[in-house]
C-alpha cells in the first residue's frame, strides 16, 4: 500500500472511530416509559455493550493484521494449518456466552409477557385498513381514528392495562416506540398483553406490519395521565356517549344522492352534483368487508365543512343529511380514508 | 516442475453418465437428489395439513367424508405396481428385455388404473378445492400426487418405448433403475397420504 | 512429464456464430458467465429501484412516488435482489469455479445446467411484467397473507410473482442437484472430500440447503396461488385457514435461504484470504464443521422472524438462534488466524474480502441482538431490520460476489481487472455501504417502521434518512468504475497467464481461460492446496520448506 493510501486509510479510520464513539449514544432506544419497556431497555443495553466490545476487538485484530503483517519479501510465512486447542477454546467461550445471554433473555421475556389475573383497565384494539379503533367495552366507549391523526388511547399511569388485539382483515402490528414494544394484530387470533406505564405523556404509535397502500399513515397515540384524571375522563366520556345518542339515519331531505364504497381506495363515483343553497342527503352504502367509511366535505382551501356521523360500518348503509351549501366546487372524501375523494359540484 | 509422479495416471477416464466406477451411478445420484427435493415439496404440504389441523378442534370438519374402501384399493394397486416395477428390474438385470417390457406394461396399466380411480374419487366426493380449508388441503395434496403419478407413467412409457426398441441390457439399464426409483417414491408418498388423510385423519 | 488430453475429439469443434454458441452452450464456464451477466443486469435494475426508494425517503412528504407505487418498489427490490441477483451470482460463480476446483471436465448434467440458467431471464421477465400489467407485486418480498390474498391484492402482479418464483426456485433446485452430483461423483482422483477446496464445501452445504428448503417455499407459493385463483382457503381464517401457516412455510424456507446467500460468499472469502496471506486457511476441518453446523441449525431457527406474532414458542427458536452465532464466530476466528503472521497483500479481491469481514461483523452482531424475543419486540419490522439485512446481504454477500469477480475474472477472461479502478470501486462502495445502512440502526431504534413511503417531519428522522440516501447514491456511483473497468479490460491484452495471484487450487493449474475440457493435465492431489504443493514442493513442513515428495509409485489415493 502506498504511503498516500495508508494515510488516507488512517484518516478514514480516525473519522470512523470518532463517528462511532459520538454515535454511541444514538445507538440506544428512546427512554422507555413502561415497566416492560425498562426491562427490554436493560437487556438491549447488555447486548449492545457486549456487541461493541466484540466489534472493537475483532475489528482491531483485522486492522492490526493489515498494518503489522503486510507482505515483505518473497519468503513464505509459517504454514500453520490450525490448532485444535484454540478451536475448542473459541468454540466453548462463545457457546457459554450465548447460553448466558439466552438465560437472561428468557428471564426478561417472562417478565415482559407476564399478565396479571385482574387488570383494572382493558382496551380492545381493532386494526383495519388503515385506521385503528379503540374500545373500552366495560364503559361502552369506542374511538375510531379519522384522517391522518388516528385515535387517542387514554390510559392511567401506574396501573396495569390489558390490551387485546383484533383484526378481521389483514395482519397489522400495534407498535409504540416509547414502550419498546409491538405485537401483531392477526385475523383469527386475539393477541393480548399487559402494559404498565410509569410516566405521564403522549406517545406516538404506528402500524408496523405492512398492511397495504396506506400502511404508512396508520398511526395512533397513547395518552397516559394520572389515575384520577383518567377516571374523570372516563366518566365525562360515558356521559357524553349517553347524552348523544348515535345519530339516527335521518329521513331524506331534498334529493338523496347514492354513493357506494366497496374498497378503501375510492368511492364508486368520482363526481356528485347537488343543488345550491338546499340541504340534501347522501346515502352511503359500505360494502367493504372490514373497513368503516363515511361521507365528508371540504372546500377548496381544505377546510372541512361537514363530517358525516355515525360511520357506516361494513355492510351497512347510512344516510347523511348535508346542510345547504353555496354554489361552488368542493371535494367529498372519507374521513377514515382521506385518499378516497371525489368532486362535489354545487350549482 | 512436478516431481517424478506420473501425472497421466492421476487423470482417470472421464465419468460418463451411466458408468459408475464406485458407488452409485451418476444419473442415479441425480435422480435420488431430485426425489429428495420432491419429498420436501410434499413435506411442505404435509406440514400445512398438520398446522391447520392443530388449529381446529374438530377434524376433519363436519360434512367431509372420504371414500376409504376405494382409497384402500388404490393403495393396493399402487403397491402392486411397485412390485411389478421391481420385477422389471429383476428381469433386465438377467438380460431378459422382453420380461422387463412385459413388467413395465403391467406397471403402466396399474398406474393408469390408479389415476382413473383417483378421478372417479374426485368426481364422487361431494366437495371441491374451494370447500373450506379441508377441501383445499385434500385436493391440493392428492392433486399434486396425481400429477407426480402422471409424470411417472410418462417416464415408464418412455422407458418402455426404449425397451421395446431394443435398448437396455443386463449391464446398461440406468434409465430403468432411475424411473423405478422415482416410481417407488411416488408409491411411498401415496402411502403417506393414505395414512395421514384416511387412517390417522 | 506426460501430457494427457482428456477428450481427444473435443478440440475439433465446428465454428458457429458466437451468438448461437452462447445461446446453446452447455459448457459450465460459459453458463457461469451467463449467470453472472444476467445477475448483474438485475443488480442494476434492483439498484435503480433502491435509488427510487431512497430518493422518496430522503425528505418527508410524498415527492414523486405514490404509496401504491412505493410498495411495489420495495417488494420488487427485495424479490429481485434475493432471487435474481444474489442467488444467481453465487450460482454462476460456483458454476464456473467448482468443476475446475474439483478437477472435472464439466458439471454432471450439462444440459440441465443450461436449462437452469435460461429459466432465470424468463422468470425475471415474468416478474417484472407485473409493472406493465396493472402493478407488480406489492406485499413485500415476504408476501404475508391475508394481504397477499386475492381480496386485498387483486391484481395479476402477485400471481406473476408466484409463477416467476416457482420457475426461479426450480432453477435453483436443479442447479443444486447438479452441484452435488458433480462434487460427489466427478472429483479428480486423489481429491478426497477432505482435500476439496473450502469453497466447494460451502457449495455442498448450500446446495443441500437449496434442495431441502426451496421446495417448501414452492409448496407455500403454490398454496397462495390456489387461494388466489381456485378458491383455496389455506390462509383465510374465515374459512378455516391460518395466516400464520403462510409465515411458517415462508420462513422455514426463508431462514435457510439467508444461509444459502451467505455460505458461498464465506467460501469465497475463505479462498481469497489464504492466497493473499500466503498461508493455508486456519482450521480447515473446523471450518467445514462450522459450515455444516450452520446448515443444520439453520433449519431450526425460522420462527425467530415470528416472535411478535404470539403464535410460536419463542424460547426454543431464541435458543437455537443464539446457538447459531457460535459457528459463525468460529469462522471469524479462523479467518483472523489465517491472516495472523501471514504475508498480506492487498489486491482488489483482498480489499473486498476485508470489507466483507468488517461489514458482515456488524450485520452478524445485529442479528445476535435480535435472537432475544424481548429485544425483537422493540426492533422487529423497524429500520434496525433493514440495517441488519443490508449489512449481511450487501456488506456480506455482495462484497463476497465482488471479491469473487475480481479474483476469478483473470481466469475467465485472461486479463486482470485494473487495480486502480478496483480500489476506487472498493473505497466508494465501502463508505457508501456504511453511510447508507449504519444510520438505519438509529432510525429503527428510534421507532421508524419499515415499508413506509413517508414519515412525519416531526419524527426527527429526516436527517438520518437524507444521510442514508446520499450513501445510497454513493453506492450507485461506485458501480460505475467497476463497469468501466470490465469494459476496458476486455478490450485490453489478455496477459494474466494461468496463475496471476499465486493461487493454491486447481483452477489456477490450467490456461486462462481454460480449454473447453478444462485440463490438459492435473497436478497430483495430496492436500486441499494441490497447486501450492506443486509450486512449493509436494509436501512442506510448517515453515513452508519443501520436503522431498514420496516415491512416485503411489496411485490415485
Amino acid at each position: 500500500m502506498s504511503p498516500r493510501v495508508r494515510k488516507a486509510a488512517a484518516i478514514a479510520g480516525l473519522v470512523g472511530l470518532t463517528a462511532l464513539v459520538s454515535g454511541c449514544s444514538a445507538m440506544y432506544p428512546p427512554n422507555p416509559v413502561t415497566d416492560q419497556g425498562k426491562d427490554i431497555w436493560s437487556l438491549y443495553n447488555l447486548f449492545f455493550v457486549i456487541a461493541a466490545v466484540i466489534f472493537v476487538g475483532v475489528e482491531g485484530v483485522i486492522v492490526w493484521s493489515i498494518l503489522r503483517y503486510r507482505r515483505r519479501g518473497d519468503q513464505l510465512p509459517r504454514q500453520t494449518h490450525g490448532n485444535n486447542v484454540l478451536e475448542v477454546v473459541w468454540t466453548a467461550i462463545p457457546t457459554a456466552l450465548v447460553l448466558g445471554l439466552f438465560v437472561i433473555s428468557f428471564g426478561i421475556q417472562g417478565r415482559v409477557d407476564a399478565k396479571v389475573p385482574d387488570p383494572p383497565v382493558t382496551v380492545d384494539v381493532t386494526g383495519f385498513q388503515w385506521q385503528w379503533t379503540f374500545e373500552y367495552k366495560d364503559h361502552g366507549l369506542s374511538y375510531t381514528g379519522l384522517g391522518d391523526q388516528g385515535p387517542v388511547m387514554w390510559l392511567p399511569v401506574g396501573e396495569t392495562v390489558h390490551i387485546r388485539l383484533h383484526s378481521n382483515n389483514v395482519i397489522h402490528s400495534f407498535y409504540v416506540p416509547a414502550f419498546l414494544f409491538k405485537r401483531d394484530v392477526i385475523p383469527g387470533q386475539v393477541n393480548n398483553f399487559d402494559l404498565k406505564i410509569d410516566q405521564a405523556g403522549t406517545y406516538n404509535g404506528q402500524c408496523a406490519q405492512l398492511c397495504g397502500m396506506d400502511h404508512y399513515q396508520m398511526v395512533f397515540s397513547v395518552k397516559a395521565v394520572p389515575p384520577a384524571e383518567f377516571q374523570a375522563w372516563l366518566q365525562a366520556e360515558e356521559i357524553k356517549a349517553r347524552a348523544t345518542p348515535t345519530p339516527a339515519a335521518s329521513g331524506a331531505a331534498g334529493t338523496t344522492l347514492q354513493l357506494g364504497a366497496s374498497n378503501t381506495q375510492s368511492f364508486d363515483k368520482s363526481a356528485l352534483d347537488a343543488a345550491a343553497n338546499q340541504p340534501f342527503s347522501v346515502q352511503l352504502t359500505n360494502s367493504t368487508p372490514s373497513a368503516p367509511h363515511n361521507f365528508a366535505i371540504k372546500d377548496a382551501t381544505g377546510k372541512v365543512l361537514f363530517t358525516g356521523l355515525p360511520l357506516a360500518q361494513p355492510n351497512q348503509s347510512v344516510t347523511y343529511s348535508v346542510p345547504a351549501l353555496p354554489a361552488g366546487t368542493y371535494t367529498f372524501f372519507c374521513s377514515v380514508h382521506p385518499n378516497m375523494t371525489g368532486t362535489l359540484t354545487v350549482k | 516442475m512436478a516431481a517424478s509422479t506420473d501425472v497421466a495416471r492421476t487423470t482417470a477416464e472421464p465419468q460418463a453418465a451411466g458408468h459408475a466406477q464406485r458407488g452409485m451411478d451418476t444419473a442415479m445420484v441425480g435422480m435420488l437428489l431430485f426425489i429428495a427435493s420432491e419429498a420436501m415439496f410434499f413435506a411442505g404440504l404435509f406440514g400445512a395439513y398438520f398446522n391447520v389441523k392443530a388449529t381446529h378442534l374438530v377434524w376433519p370438519p363436519e360434512g367431509f367424508e372420504l371414500d376409504l374402501p376405494l382409497a384402500a384399493v388404490m393403495t393396493l394397486i399402487l403397491i402392486t405396481s411397485s412390485f411389478t416395477m421391481q420385477w422389471a428390474m429383476v428381469r433386465i438385470r438377467r438380460g431378459d428385455r422382453t420380461g422387463m417390457n412385459r413388467a413395465l406394461v403391467v406397471t403402466i396399466i396399474l398406474g393408469v388404473v390408479f389415476l382413473a380411480g383417483q378421478l372417479w374419487d374426485y368426481a364422487h366426493l361431494g366437495f371441491g378445492i374451494s370447500s373450506g380449508v379441508y377441501g383445499s388441503l385434500f385436493f391440493t395434496m392428492t392433486g399434486f400426487h396425481f400429477a407426480h403419478v402422471v409424470g411417472g407413467v410418462i417416464g415408464l412409457s418412455l422407458v418402455l418405448a426404449r425397451g421395446a426398441s431394443g435398448q437396455f441390457s443386463a449391464r446398461h439399464h440406468t434409465a430403468v433403475a432411475a424411473v423405478g426409483m422415482y416410481w417407488d417414491f411416488v408409491d411411498l408418498v401415496w402411502i403417506g397420504l393414505f395414512t395421514v388423510l384416511y387412517l390417522v385423519k | 512429464m506426460a501430457t494427457t488430453v482428456l477428450a481427444p475429439g473435443a478440440t475439433r469443434v465446428r465454428q458457429r456464430s458466437a451468438v448461437y454458441d452462447w445461446l446453446t452452450t452447455t459448457d459450465h464456464k460459459k453458463i457461469g458467465i451467463l449467470y453472472t451477466g444476467n445477475s448483474f443486469i438485475f443488480f442494476l435494475l434492483a439498484g435503480l429501484l433502491a435509488l427510487a426508494i431512497r430518493s422518496e425517503l430522503a425528505q418527508p412528504g410524498l415527492q414523486f412516488l405514490n404509496p401504491s407505487e412505493y410498495n411495489q418498489m420495495f417488494t420488487m427490490h427485495g424479490t429481485t435482489m434475493v432471487f435474481l441477483v444474489l442467488m444467481p451470482f453465487l450460482a454462476g460463480i460456483a458454476n464456473y469455479v467448482v468443476p475446475l476446483q474439483v478437477g472435472a471436465a464439466d458439471m454432471a448434467f450439462p444440459r440441465i445446467n443450461a436449462l437452469s440458467f435460461w429459466m432465470l431471464p424468463l422468470g425475471g421477465i415474468l416478474l417484472f411484467s407485473g409493472f406493465f400489467l396493472g402493478g407488480a407485486a406489492a406485499e413485500g418480498w415476504t408476501s404475508y397473507s391475508p394481504l397477499a390474498g386475492v381480496k386485498y391484492s387483486p391484481g395479476v402482479g402477485t400471481d406473476l410473482w408466484i409463477v416467476s418464483l416457482v420457475l426461479i426456485g426450480t432453477s435453483s433446485i436443479l442447479g443444486s442437484i447438479n452441484f452435488l452430483t458433480t462434487i460427489f461423483k466427478l472429483r479428480a482422483p486423489g481429491m478426497t472430500l477432505l482435500r476439496m477446496p473450502i469453497f466447494v464445501w460451502t457449495v455442498v452445504v448450500t446446495s443441500l440447503l437449496i434442495m431441502l428448503a426451496t421446495p417448501v417455499f414452492t409448496s407455500g407459493v403454490v398454496l397462495l396461488f390456489i387461494d388466489r385463483n381456485y378458491g383455496g382457503n389455506f390462509f383465510d381464517p374465515a374459512t378455516g385457514g391460518n395466516p400464520i401457516l403462510w409465515q411458517n412455510l415462508f420462513w422455514f424456507f426463508g431462514h435457510p435461504e439467508v444461509y444459502i446467500l451467505i455460505l458461498p460468499a464465506m467460501g469465497v472469502i475463505s479462498e481469497i484470504l489464504p492466497v493473499f496471506s500466503r498461508k493455508p486457511l486456519f482450521g480447515y476441518k473446523a471450518f467445514i464443521f462450522a459450515t455444516a453446523l450452520i446448515g443444520t441449525l439453520g433449519f431450526s431457527v425460522w420462527a425467530h422472524h415470528m416472535f411478535t406474532t404470539g403464535a410460536v414458542f419463542n424460547p426454543f427458536f431464541s435458543f437455537m438462534t443464539f446457538l447459531i452465532a457460535v459457528p459463525t464466530g468460529i469462522k471469524f476466528f479462523n479467518w483472523l488466524a489465517t491472516m495472523h503472521r501471514g504475508q498480506l497483500s492487498f489486491a482488489t479481491p483482498m480489499l473486498f474480502a476485508l470489507g466483507f469481514l468488517s461489514i458482515f461483523l456488524i450485520g452478524g452482531l445485529d442479528g445476535a441482538v435480535l435472537a432475544s424475543p424481548p429485544a425483537d419486540y422493540a426492533l422487529h419490522d423497524t429500520y434496525w431490520i433493514v440495517a441488519h439485512i443490508h449489512f449481511v446481504f450487501f456488506g456480506g454477500t455482495m462484497f463476497g460476489v465482488f471479491a469473487a469477480l475480481y479474483y476469478w475474472f483473470p481466469k475467465m477472461f485472461g486479463a486482470r481487472l485494473n487495480e486502480g479502478l478496483g480500489r476506487i470501486h472498493f473505497v466508494l462502495m465501502f463508505m457508501g455501504t456504511i453511510l447508507t445502512f449504519f444510520p438505519m440502526h438509529m432510525l429503527g431504534l428510534d421507532g421508524m417502521p419499515r415499508r413506509i413511503v413517508d414519515y412525519s417531519p416531526n419524527a426527527g428522522w429526516s436527517d438520518l434518512n437524507l444521510l442514508a440516501t446520499i450513501g445510497g447514491f454513493i453506492i450507485g456511483i461506485s458501480v460505475l468504475p467497476f463497469m468501466w473497468n470490465v469494459f476496458i479490460t476486455l478490450r485490453g491484452p489478455r496477459d494474466a497467464g494461468d496463475d496471476p495471484w499465486d493461487g493454491n487450487t486447481l483452477e489456477w493449474a490450467t490456461t486462462s481461460p481454460p480449454p473447453p475440457y478444462n485440463f490438459d493435465h492435473l497436478p497430483p492431489i495430496r492436500s486441499e492446496r494441490p497447486l501450492f504443493d506443486l509450486k512449493h514442493g509436494s509436501i512442506h513442513d510448517l515453515d513452508g520448506v519443501a520436503v522431498p515428495a514420496v516415491a512416485s509409485g503411489e496411485g490415485a489415493h
